[in-house]
Order: structure tokens, then C-alpha cells, then sequence
């Protein structure tokens, strides 16, 4: 199953997919939560803090850059971009800005 | 000047009443929108959802210039006079466009607003920008129009956490001259010090947590419209005082 939450700005949306990440890892599903916001913070919402949040965004930033290199695959991607969430859920960011244009 | 920060946190509510309280003072404002999704015309009060410029008013741009440009004939001014919305209290209005259309028509649009913004006369116009939510536009230089930048921020984790990364752009070269911290939905005191303790700067206004915004913006009701003689208003108003002279005179605002 994968679920792809959108909506306004401040309506919720990365409020209602953390609570829905960790509701289904309880029930004992596998669950990657993914971040793919150009502003990441679910990290916030899901409960890994501030500070490993900010982590996970510079990684990503370095990546933009050019520092390091993207993960050639599904599995180190989540091992080197992402980090471990309360409920066993594995939240990670990823990025490409293809098109620099606005929104 | 521009309003920038987290989704939500309430810049549209706020630039568009900013940008009618400033008009009250006798002063031409142009309102610009850069968001796809565009959110000022609730702050606004106006029911306009898509204008962008149109596509006769734009032709493809000259080699090794940008893409698409103004059409002959058509300067900055003329743009303002044929497709900015007019609002209440004389505040003229101009879309970026929505994305609802077809691509290559909305980058059309955004080019022409873009050159538009740019090239206008700045002594005659004061510009309120609204911009989308995040950092990207900011940090891509969408706001470049800007002498100041306004940060809204509400008092909460992510809020907070999205404009720490916007006080980045004291950092880049073509930023802001200065950029003042907007506390919104503020409920106490301890909202404030939450705010200034985790950005370490001073917050210039507090705008409160308002049941009347929130009770008008279930009907699309501007603040100025449902609520003109409450508390929203009243912080926003003393925004406006603060910023006029500091910007009428061209003195840094601390
Ligand atoms: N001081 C306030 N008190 C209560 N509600 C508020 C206040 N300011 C704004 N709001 C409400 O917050 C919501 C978001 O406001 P608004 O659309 O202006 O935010 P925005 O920052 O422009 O969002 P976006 O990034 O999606 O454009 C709206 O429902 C608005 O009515
Ligand atoms: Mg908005």
C-alpha cells in the first residue's frame, strides 16, 4: 500500500501523515514515511525531534549540492537518508528540485 | 515589502489586510501574489481566483534572454492599469496565475509578472508581497522586490522550524535589507517568548489567535470586512505604523 497525503498549507497535511504512519506500524506494518516537501519537517510530527530533523534536511542539502551522492537504490537510500522513528516507522527525506521554478 | 513563512502560519490573512491598512494611508498598493495557489484575495476581500496576465500581453524573449517577455508596447505601468484587480480601499491586485492552466501558459504568466515586479516604478507604487508557503520561492529570490521581509511565524514546532531556515537569507547577497518577525495566532505571553527564545530575535508585532478570522474565513471573509474593529486588525494596523515612516524616510528598522 502506498498513500500520498497533499492539501493547503497548515491544513494538516504532514500532522495527519505522521499519526497515520505510526497507526499502521502499530498495527504491525512495515511503514516507510517519506518526506518529500521542499520545507521537510515531518520529522517533527512523527516524534524524532528538532535536531535529527535538521540533520536529515542538511543531508539532503549536501545532496543538492553536489557534497555526496544519491543513493543508487531503494535500501541505502533509506539507510543513508533516513532515520528511526518511534512505532518502528522509518521516515526519510528525498529530493530532486528538477525545475527550480516557484511553488 | 513581503510576507514569507510556514504554510499556514497566515501570511496571506495578513499581507492582505496589511496592504488595505496601508492603502488607507494614502499610499498607491500594488498587492502581488506569487503563490500557484493563490490565498491573498481572501485577505484581500476580493473574489478573484485566477488573472493572471494575459496571454496576448506576452511573446517569447529575445536569444539568450528570458524565455518569455512583456509584448512590445507593453511596459510595467500599462500592465498594473490593464490587468491589476482593483480591492477595496484602492489596493490594486496582480496574480501570478494559478497552476490550474496549461503549463506552458502559466510560466508565460509568472515571466510577464515577474518582469512586471521588477521593472515597475518604486517611487509611485508600495508593493505588499504574499508569497507561498516554505522556503523555496525565498531562497530562489522570488521576493528580490523586497526591502524587507516580513517572517510570519505562529508559535508552534514546524512554524518555528521553517523560519529558522528563513533567516537564512540575511545571509544571501540579494536578501532583504532587514527582516522582521511576525508573531501570529498568539494566545499569551508565553507564545512570544517561545518565538523569540528559538529564533533569538525580537518579535516586531503580535498579532492574536482570533475567533473572528477564523469564524470570517469559513464564509471567505476578510478580517477588515467581518472584524474591522478587533484585535487582528488593531496589530496589524500598528504594523503598518511601525514600517511607514521607517520606509517613507529609507532608515533601518530595528
Ligand atoms: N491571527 C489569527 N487567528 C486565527 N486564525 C488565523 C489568524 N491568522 C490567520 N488565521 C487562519 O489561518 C489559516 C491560514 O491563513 P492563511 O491562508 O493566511 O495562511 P498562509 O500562510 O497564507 O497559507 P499558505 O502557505 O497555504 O498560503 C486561515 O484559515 C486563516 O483564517
Ligand atoms: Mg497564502
Amino acid at each position: 500500500m502506498k498513500i500520498a497525503v497533499t492539501g493547503k498549507g497548515g491544513s494538516g497535511k504532514t500532522t495527519t501523515s505522521a499519526a497515520l504512519a505510526r497507526t499502521l506500524a502499530r498495527r504491525g506494518l512495515a511503514v516507510v514515511a517519506l518526506d518529500c516537501d521542499t520545507n521537510p519537517n515531518l520529522g517533527i510530527s512523527l516524534g524524532v525531534g528538532d535536531q535529527e530533523t535538521e540533520r536529515l534536511l542538511t543531508l539532503r542539502e549536501r545532496l543538492d549540492e553536489g557534497g555526496v551522492e544519491h543513493a543508487p537504490g531503494w535500501d541505502e537510500l533509506m539507510e543513508r537518508f533516513g532515520t528511526d522513528a518511534p512505532d518502528g516507522v522509518r521516515l526519510g527525506v528525498i529530493t530532486r528540485i528538477e525545475n527550480p521554478e516557484p511553488g | 515589502m513581503a510576507f514569507m513563512g510556514k504554510g499556514g502560519s497566515g501570511k496571506s490573512t495578513i499581507a492582505g489586510t496589511f496592504a488595505r491598512l496601508l492603502a488607507r494611508r494614502g499610499e498607491p498598493v500594488l498587492a502581488l501574489d506569487s503563490d500557484p495557489l493563490p490565498g491573498l484575495p481572501y485577505g484581500l476581500g476580493v473574489e478573484v481566483d485566477d488573472r493572471p496576465i494575459p496571454d496576448d500581453a506576452v511573446v517569447e524573449g529575445p536569444e539568450g534572454g528570458p524565455r518569455w517577455v512583456l509584448a512590445p508596447g507593453i511596459g510595467p505601468a500599462d500592465v498594473i492599469e490593464r490587468y491589476a484587480v482593483e480591492c477595496p480601499d484602492g489596493v490594486r491586485y496582480l496574480q501570478f496565475g494559478n497552476t490550474s492552466g496549461e503549463i506552458w501558459a502559466v510560466q508565460r504568466a509568472q515571466f510577464a509578472w515577474s518582469e512586471t515586479v521588477h521593472g515597475l516604478d518604486r517611487s509611485t507604487w508600495s508593493l505588499v508581497g504574499d508569497l507561498p508557503g516554505g522556503t523555496r520561492q525565498a531562497m530562489f529570490g522570488w521576493a528580490k522586490y523586497a526591502d524587507c521581509a516580513l517572517l510570519v511565524v505562529e508559535p508552534t514546532a514546524k512554524s518555528l522550524h521553517t523560519a529558522r531556515r528563513l533567516l537564512h537569507l540575511d545571509r544571501a547577497e540579494w536578501g532583504p535589507t532587514t527582516i522582521g518577525v511576525v508573531a501570529n495566532k498568539v494566545r499569551d505571553e508565553a507564545d512570544v517568548v517561545r518565538i523569540e527564545d528559538r529564533l533569538d530575535r525580537a518579535v516586531m508585532v503580535r498579532v492574536p489567535w482570533s475567533s473572528a478570522v477564523v469564524e470570517g474565513d469559513r464564509h471567505a471573509g476578510a478580517p477588515l470586512d467581518v472584524d474591522p474593529d478587533g484585535s487582528f486588525v488593531a496589530e496589524v494596523d500598528g504594523l503598518v505604523d511601525r514600517l511607514v515612516p521607517a520606509y517613507d524616510r529609507d532608515v533601518e528598522v530595528s
